[in-house]
């Protein structure tokens, strides 16, 4: 028989990371080594419950485990959260196009993300800085909901905002504690002077309303449309262009995406809900 | 040996059933569906005149099956050859479109494969079609051309059949001692009942024929309000989904066995609510209206685009289903006429 297409490889949860109260990351270890290009996505199964999609977090050059940041937001992610290290799951994967880096170099990369959106831009910001030298820049303008909302942390508040080439700022939906930074929605931190548009290619991720508002204020800066790159989610199922869930017109989110450009489904209705 | 004539049905089919399972129409409450045949049964066998009221894909892609066992896989059960009799064009090319999905370059589905590979098609010729039928509309036709092993045609003096592929040629050979040579007036009488059906389905689909390409008129027509319009006759059944030979839509699902977990590949359809809704509770097509669009944009527009043929092949087995009456046929009429003077959709690039 040819390669099964539904059959899952086996994996286990080595560690769960507490990321924010709803957002925990699980380092999984595949059983043999796993490839991928940032932005593709795999289907986690927890066995006998049910299959997910998820971008890992982790950069592509760390074959060996990776990490999958995880928002609790239905059934087999509320499951997920209570699982423990040491967890069996199946993956398939990796599944659509990813992020096209090449097409990036020379160029001012523009990162726009909200919340849980900042899990593929992990992905995206260490292969980024892998090779900062081949970008104009890096500029990141980041959102959450509070300042305990913001996932990473660590390396956000640290070490990130201080690599060369990197222009990063953060804002919070509602401040608390001793947070310093702008407060409103991420579209409050955008401006048309951020980068140099006619140089640049934006690449957004995060709840759909806030990709909404994102993309509608890129386009009034003078973005193209072919420049905005939308991490879309949709109901991704069979990872292979064939069950049919998760279309945007005549595109299967999960094998021509979950990267499209702006300009390749605006004209269908609905792309945000 | 390519065409021939063989006088009755029972010898024929009696030779297929000899090699492999073979799946006859059987007709039940003024339908066909498929059965097993059965060489002993007292009634002689059939031939459908028109197209069961099931679809084919159930050969291939069937309801419900194992899609993968876990943490140790297994081997699936090998699939041995089998036959299907009286498949119609529409049948033919519904698989032709399933094809292209399941048989796609890099992401061949292994189970759709092993299928596909051991089925023997037995197509024949459509002679009585019903109200509901209008593969003409869709570029079809009420006999084969391509697509089959055999191909049957009824005539008086028995059936002509003809050989599509080298597995059909080779059956032929096989059995050469059940057929005889194909008088001409056979193939004239064949020719003539083909036109004649031909005729009846034009006449018959008159009314509904369209000013132009059909996945025009839906592009064009993709903010009308005629899916809201016909939404209020729909019940939400799904019959349409399930009974449509192209409709292709699956859900994996996961179970627990005592020993082992397996993922499952059942039907599902683009008509269900909760469809195309994901964890957080969005859905992009909350409205029945919606649905019914995205279902007919996927038929007409969508899929032509990605495999340049459109996802309908006008069996009409969607209308027979539909307890309210809803009419493919009348849906894309009333888009054509409302639309017939706007200009062309712009098609973003």
């Amino acid at each position: 028989m040819n390669q099964n297409l539904y059959q899952p490889i086996n994996g286990e949860v080595v560690d769960i990371i507490d990321e924010s109260p709803t957002i925990k990351t699980f380092v999984v270890v595949p059983e043999k080594p796993f490839r991928f290009k940032t932005g593709q996505f795999v289907e986690l199964t927890l066995p006998g419950e049910g299959e997910a999609p998820f971008t890992p977090s982790s950069s592509p050059t760390q074959t060996d485990k990776m990490d999958i940041t995880i928002m609790k937001a239905g059934r087999v992610t509320s499951l997920l959260h209570e699982c423990k290290t040491g967890q069996k799951i199946g993956i398939r994967g990796p599944y659509g196009n990813g992020y096209p880096i090449d097409d990036f170099v020379g160029k001012e990369v523009y990162i726009v993300a909200g919340g849980v959106g900042l899990a593929p831009m992990r992905s995206l910001f260490l292969t980024l800085v892998d090779r900062i030298k081949d970008f104009k820049s890096v500029v990141c303008r980041l959102g959450a909901r509070t300042p305990d909302d913001f996932i990473y942390k660590n390396t956000l508040f640290g070490t990130w905002q201080k690599i060369d080439g990197v222009n990063m700022k953060l804002t919070v939906d509602n401040a608390n504690g001793d947070w310093k930074g702008n407060v409103g929605v991420v579209t409050t931190i955008l401006s048309a002077d951020d980068v140099d548009i006619k140089n640049s290619v934006a690449v957004v991720c995060g709840p759909p309303i806030m990709m909404k508002f994102t993309t509608l204020k890129l386009l009034e800066f003078g973005f193209k449309p072919k420049d905005i790159y939308l991490s879309m989610e949709k109901n991704m199922s069979c990872g292979v262009g064939k069950c049919g869930h998760c279309m945007i017109g005549k595109y299967y989110v999960c094998k021509d995406g979950p990267v499209l450009t702006y300009g390749q489904i605006e004209k269908y209705p609905d792309i945000f809900d | 040996m390519k065409t021939v004539l063989v006088s009755e049905l029972k010898p024929f089919l009696d030779a297929v059933a000899r090699q492999m399972e073979l799946y006859v129409p059987k007709e039940t409450d003024g339908h066909y569906v498929y059965r097993r045949y059965d060489p002993s049964a007292a009634e002689p066998p059939v031939l459908n005149n028109i197209r069961t009221c099931t679809p084919i894909k159930e050969f291939l892609f069937p309801l419900c099956e194992l899609a993968a066992v876990f943490p140790e896989p297994v081997e699936p059960e090998e699939i041995k050859p089998f036959a299907v009799f009286g498949l119609k064009d529409c049948d033919l090319r519904s698989i032709e479109i399933l094809d292209k999905v399941f048989l796609e370059d890099e992401f061949e589905d292994p189970f759709y494969v092993a299928r596909r590979e051991k089925m023997l098609i037995i197509s024949s010729d459509c002679f009585e079609p019903r109200q509901s039928c209008c593969c003409t509309l869709f570029g079809g036709k009420n006999y084969a051309e391509k697509g089959f092993d055999l191909n049957l045609a009824k005539v008086r003096d028995g059936f002509v059949v003809e050989a599509g592929s080298d597995k059909g040629k080779e059956f032929l050979q096989k059995h050469k001692d059940i057929f005889v040579e194909v008088p001409s007036e056979a193939l004239a009488e064949r020719d003539s009942i083909r036109a004649q059906t031909q005729k009846q389905l034009e006449e018959n689909n008159a009314e509904y024929k369209l000013d132009g390409p059909v996945n025009e008129i839906m592009e064009k027509g993709v903010d009308s309000d005629v899916f809201d319009i016909e939404s209020q006759k729909c019940v939400e059944c799904q019959a349409c989904t399930r009974v449509c030979p192209t409709c292709h839509c699956f859900y994996l699902y996961d179970t627990k066995q005592k020993n082992y977990f397996s993922k499952m590949k059942m039907w599902d359809g683009c008509m269900r609510l909760a469809y195309a809704e994901v964890a957080g509770g969005a859905n992009p097509r909350k409205m029945l209206g919606d649905r019914i669009k995205h279902r007919l944009m996927h038929k007409f527009s969508f899929f032509f685009d990605r495999y340049g043929i459109d996802m309908c092949v006008g069996c009409g087995r969607c209308i027979d289903a539909d307890s309210h009456k809803m009419d493919i046929r009348v849906v894309l009429k009333k888009l054509n006429e409302e639309l017939k003077d706007k200009p062309k959709a712009k098609v973003a690039k």
